[in-house]
């Protein structure tokens, strides 16, 4: 089983408790985001998961897990294949033969020589993630991967991981600070605030989503929920 | 119009240059100063033309571009090393870091007397002073860039890969390149100082064997002639070493 369980995490960063009992269960190839306000926790609970820091409790996840980070981490010192192929061990046939699906994938395929100096923001996202999912991850966690995009490059690279997403069906956990991005993207949104998770939402939203939906009422009326939870109770 | 006024602009360098040269000609030439402590450009110019035909500056040349190029390699490729294990390495950084700044805050060429009574003035002799005193620019520099190095690439390489080698290789070395390259370039200028003074200590060829002789026989001409040709191949190297990384690395002044 390829679930993600997360029981009575608690992180803290010297004196200063930044999880305190976090408990969660994420089920194989579901979606959840996570939402909250800068500073609340969340790229915390993320590289506590990806084993980046020290942590007091129980953490059942996948083998192998991919994280695609804040600050696009592709390396710049390597041409796109090679980002792409960076987490993979042989240089076989396979390797080449990844290397152009992800390539095609991302659409990038004329780009495989370019270095990510040489590539626009949204480009440089596309090979983040198909830097992770070359190594065929069970466990993605993406940790504000359009923080630092325009508006109209976010919602591209929005439609674009749902599709990725429709079509691997990786188990994904997606931190975010936008309420209208976690809602067009996940299945759940969990509210992170006072060093836990305060709320559950569930997004009922049919799949295949299109932007339309960010203009129904249900959309609307459900994000001004979300708005106002984070407001009155952070 | 405009491409001529762009390739103009790229020699505008030379006019202090060229304003230096004519005006210490002339102070020179009319006697202005002592010409025999203070020769015209022309006469040195001559003195080159003189050295170059009878073959001696070939081999000076060679003897000092070549132990300050092995002296360099040597001195940066242990700096270079140390650097990278002491700044990621937090128990060598601990015991190593300490010793290599009291050894840093020598003055290298203060080292020459004690190298000559241990290695003789021979080859070995420049070599180690050249490597000694390249080391501590790449080793501290090398040092920083790899303390420095962004969490996020070297969390990206752990979760992707399990290899020590690789992490090392591809992620460590080329993130902490940016500062190596720097110190690389501060110990270029550091070797010309050292071949110079470990040739005046005891050579039979090198610029600054020339530069040592010429003084015994007053020809202040050759000695300007060595020195300029200090200046000049200081400069070429670092010119040349910087064109080649940004040639060989076109990725380094984008991170």
């Amino acid at each position: 089983m390829n679930n993600l369980i997360i029981e009575e995490l608690f992180v803290n960063y010297e004196d200063l408790e930044v999880l305190k009992g976090v408990n969660l269960n994420i089920k194989e190839g579901e979606f959840v985001a996570i939402l909250g306000k800068s500073g609340c926790g969340k790229t915390t609970l993320i590289n506590a998961i990806a084993g980046f820091l020290n942590y007091e409790g129980k953490i059942t996840k996948p083998k192998r897990i991919g994280v695609v980070f804040q600050n696009y981490a592709v390396f710049p010192w390597l041409k796109v294949k090679e980002n792409i192929s960076f987490g993979l061990e042989d240089k076989n046939k396979v390797k080449e033969d990844v290397i152009k699906h992800y390539l095609n994938m991302i659409d990038l395929k004329d780009k495989s020589n370019a270095y990510p100096f040489e590539l626009s923001g949204g480009q440089i996202q596309r090979v983040a993630l198909a830097r992770t999912l070359a190594t065929n991850p069970e466990l993605i966690l993406m940790d504000e991967p359009y923080g630092a995009l325009d508006i109209y490059t976010r919602e591209k690279m929005q439609k674009w991981l749902l599709d990725i997403w429709t079509k691997e069906r990786k188990t994904i956990l997606f931190a975010t600070h936008s309420i209208e991005e976690a809602i067009f993207l996940a299945d759940r949104v969990l509210i992170i605030g006072n060093h836990k998770i305060e709320k559950e939402f569930k997004i009922n939203f049919k799949r295949p989503r299109n932007e339309d939906i960010k203009f129904s009422n249900e959309f609307l009326e459900l994000k001004k929920r979300i708005s106002k939870f984070l407001a009155d109770t952070l | 119009m405009l491409q001529f006024n762009k390739t103009l602009k790229k020699f505008y360098f030379l006019l202090p240059l060229a304003v230096i040269i004519i005006a210490w000609q002339l102070i020179s030439g009319f006697n202005l100063v002592n010409s025999s402590l203070f020769p015209p450009p022309s006469r040195i110019f001559l003195a080159f033309i003189e050295l170059l035909k009878n073959g001696e500056l070939y081999l000076d040349i060679k003897s000092s571009l070549g132990r300050v190029f092995i002296g360099l390699f040597i001195g940066s490729f242990i700096g270079v090393i140390f650097g990278l294990l002491t700044g990621r390495i937090n128990i060598i950084n601990k015991s190593l870091s300490p010793l290599f700044n009291i050894l840093r805050s020598f003055p290298p060429v203060a080292i020459i007397p004690i190298i000559i009574v241990w290695l003789g003035i021979g080859e070995s002799a420049k070599l180690f002073s050249i490597a000694f005193a390249t080391f501590f620019p790449v080793w501290i520099n090398t040092h920083v860039g790899a303390s420095r190095i962004p969490i996020v690439y070297t969390n990206a390489s752990s979760i992707l890969t399990k290899s020590s080698i690789k992490k090392w290789f591809s992620v460590i070395l080329p993130a902490s390149l940016p500062y190596i390259i720097t110190g690389i370039r501060i110990s270029i200028g550091v070797a010309f100082v050292m071949v110079f003074v470990s040739e005046l200590a005891g050579a039979s060829s090198g610029i600054g064997y020339l530069i040592s002789i010429s003084q015994l026989s007053y020809r202040m001409d050759r000695m300007f002639v060595g020195l300029f040709l200090l200046g000049f191949f200081g400069f070429i190297t670092d010119y040349i070493f910087t064109r080649l990384t940004k040639y060989i690395f076109p990725w380094l002044e984008k991170i």
